[in-house]
């Protein structure tokens, strides 16, 4: 036997059913526009993220140079005593990384990380007989900095596994080959800081479409880059380290960071605007999608009060007839739970659907082809639950009013 | 003795504070006996609604005691108390009152379904052979709002009969009716209170209405005026 406050909501649900439609509207509309919104800000954000990923490791281990150390007459006698001391020299002790052997363990070890790649990055010019670009040429540990960066997929033209046996093949940004008119098979001359020169041949061009990392970059196999600076098998400058989530470095660079003596650097830091954007979007939609849901809780809201004060002196008689408070709240909240769930699931279809029509728009910007969008079943669940809260909250405000009503001003008119 | 007695009402006082301080009902006490139909009479102001009201147990701020049906109805929450009128008194208004959107026949199953004794066959059948002993048989699957007025008095007289009440209190409940069905709800009312024994207070404004009944109660200004008869 179904429950008289039921079958009375549904009476209040069926016999205004313009009303409901209306109400019913709003939380389509507003479930549909924040699965929509959230599921197109995080699309952008992880082509962002993509993008970013393709030039930066979640976790960067590097030398960071000797802190400022030159005042050493303050170190002595304290910050007290006034020192002038002009053109300090400083002298680096330790250039790149050391003991990396046992440093590659240590982060090896740790559960989190699923790559980690060796490099040796030098700072150089890159020639082509006039024509002269400053860039890094970076000696590469070619399998592994294809598990941290998946360079491999942005090869324009070559094979980035040619680089494994080929000493003398150097991989260059498309915006350098461009610049120094090369291709494939043309050689190229670079210059050291040391003033170091030498020619590789062109074996690869690569697009990450980061224009800075296309202008400027190079791969070479990384004992030829070791052989460069005449430095040892173990020699590297750089390593780069990805997690699982790359979301979660805190925990990670807070175990390794205390033991590796040199500086130990999440993205999020190395990458503050990035980061603090990823943040913004986040907020962004999410201030978007619930002030939708608000308007359409307020329809609610409306719509409810509306049919209250339509039904006062039914209410009223119901409570004379011995229906409690809560009877009266429960009739009104299951109407505004039928329109919140009826709604809601009607809302998430609609938002799939716009979700799956704005991915289908071409945007051919950055290596894209269409506009970018995620399917995330959380965003689809939070929507729902945030549908949900507000057309409870919207029902309840009247309901507990009507439940509130004193049957004799009502019935005594 | 005790048993007899359906209603009783010891020391009734209450205020009205809106605009000032009011004194409505004046240490008011009676009883009314099981299957007594009872008319409270008086001038507009002399407080025979609020009495009501306050005897309906819907009005709590009073002082004073009230007991119905042998049960100390003063102090209890408003829950309780909507749960015993629920169970032991069925109202009729000067107004029919009926859910427009609901058939006669839920309408009057409505108090009972909510008070849920029964099972909902057994509702149906009662709710059936109270509609035929007021003549509405055969409206029962009609929408409430399409009957006539006088129809749906009745009705609203069914739906104040289906838990067995053991007090149907009224507030004018002929008071927008022709004279004809007026005569046609007294009728009803003086059955009940003969036949079945069913306890009745009404307020009323019509002298003929409660000339006819067992007993009347007459307010003035607050305070019951000797009774005549």
């Amino acid at each position: 036997m179904l429950s008289i406050n039921y079958k009375i909501a549904w009476v209040h649900l069926t016999s205004s059913l313009k009303q409901s439609i209306v109400a019913l509207l709003g939380v389509t509309f507003g479930i549909c526009m924040y699965v929509f919104l959230t599921s197109f800000v995080q699309g952008s954000g992880s082509v962002q993220t993509a993008l970013a990923f393709t030039s930066m490791a979640h976790i960067h281990i590097y030398n960071d140079g000797p802190a400022d150390n030159t005042n050493l007459v303050r170190k002595f006698y304290g910050a007290n005593v006034l020192s002038l001391i002009r053109n300090a020299k400083v002298i680096q002790y330790v250039q790149g990384i050391k003991n990396t052997a046992d440093i590659i363990s240590l982060v090896r070890q740790q559960p989190e990380v699923v790559a980690l790649a060796s490099e040796v990055n030098i700072d150089i010019f890159f020639r082509n007989s006039a024509n002269k670009i400053n860039g890094t040429l970076s000696g590469v540990d070619v399998e592994n900095e294809n598990k941290v960066f998946g360079i491999a997929d942005y090869m324009v033209t070559g094979k980035w596994d040619d680089l494994k046996y080929d000493p003398t093949g150097v991989i260059i940004g498309s915006g350098l080959a461009r610049k120094l008119s090369l291709h494939i098979g043309d050689n190229i001359n670079i210059l050291t800081p040391d003033n170091i020169s030498k020619t590789y041949k062109v074996i690869g061009v690569f697009q990450t479409n980061v224009t800075t990392t296309d202008n400027t970059k190079a791969y070479i196999n990384i004992n030829s880059a070791r052989q460069l600076l005449s430095e040892n098998q173990q020699y590297l400058t750089d390593l780069q380290v990805n997690i699982r989530d790359y979301d979660a470095t805190t925990p990670v660079v807070g175990r390794l960071a205390p033991v590796i003596p040199y500086k130990v650097e999440r993205w999020q830091v190395a990458n503050q605007q990035l980061a603090a954007g990823a943040i913004l979007r986040d907020v962004m939609s999410t201030a978007v999608s619930l002030t939708i849901l608000m308007v359409a809780g307020f329809g609610i809201y409306n719509i409810m009060s509306m049919t209250i004060n339509q039904k006062i002196r039914e209410i009223a008689i119901l409570k004379a007839m011995g229906f409690s408070g809560g009877d009266v709240t429960t009739i009104f909240l299951t109407q505004a739970m039928v329109i919140g769930l009826i709604g809601g699931i009607i809302g998430l279809g609609l938002g799939f659907c716009l979700a799956e029509a704005i991915n289908h728009i071409p945007f051919k910007v950055a290596g894209q082809k269409t506009l970018p969008m995620t399917y995330l079943p959380k965003d689809y669940v939070m929507a729902f639950i945030f549908g949900l809260v507000t057309t409870l909250i919207a029902g309840y405000l009247p309901a507990r009013r009507a439940s509130k009503i004193d049957p004799v001003t009502i019935i005594r008119g | 003795m005790e048993n007899d007695i359906a209603l009783k009402a010891d020391h009734i006082v209450k205020y009205f504070y809106q605009p000032e301080p009011f004194k409505v009902l004046k240490d008011l006490s009676f009883e009314v006996k099981k299957g007594e139909f009872v008319s409270l009479i008086g001038k507009s102001g002399s407080g025979k609604s609020t009495l009501l009201y306050v005897l309906s147990t819907m009005d709590t701020d009073y002082q004073g005691e009230l007991v119905v049906n042998g049960e100390k109805l003063t102090g209890q929450s408003l829950n309780q108390l909507a749960a015993f009128r629920n169970k032991h008194i069925g109202f009729v208004f000067q107004f029919h009152y009926l859910l427009p959107e609901f058939h006669v026949l839920d309408n009057v199953m409505l108090p009972a379904m909510k008070l849920k004794k029964l099972s909902r066959a057994e509702i149906e059948a009662k709710a059936y052979d109270t509609l035929k002993l007021l003549g509405l048989a055969d409206q029962a699957l009609k929408q409430a709002s399409k009957l006539s007025g006088g129809q749906q008095q009745r009705v609203a007289i069914a739906r104040a009969l289906i838990n067995d009440p053991a007090v149907i209190m009224g507030d004018e409940p002929t008071g927008n009716l022709d004279s004809k069905n007026a005569e046609i709800v007294f009728d009803i009312f003086r059955q009940l209170s003969h036949e079945r024994g069913q306890t009745i207070i009404t307020v009323t404004h019509d002298d003929d209405f409660a000339g006819k009944s067992d007993r009347i109660i007459e307010l003035s200004d607050g305070s019951i005026l000797p009774a005549a008869n």
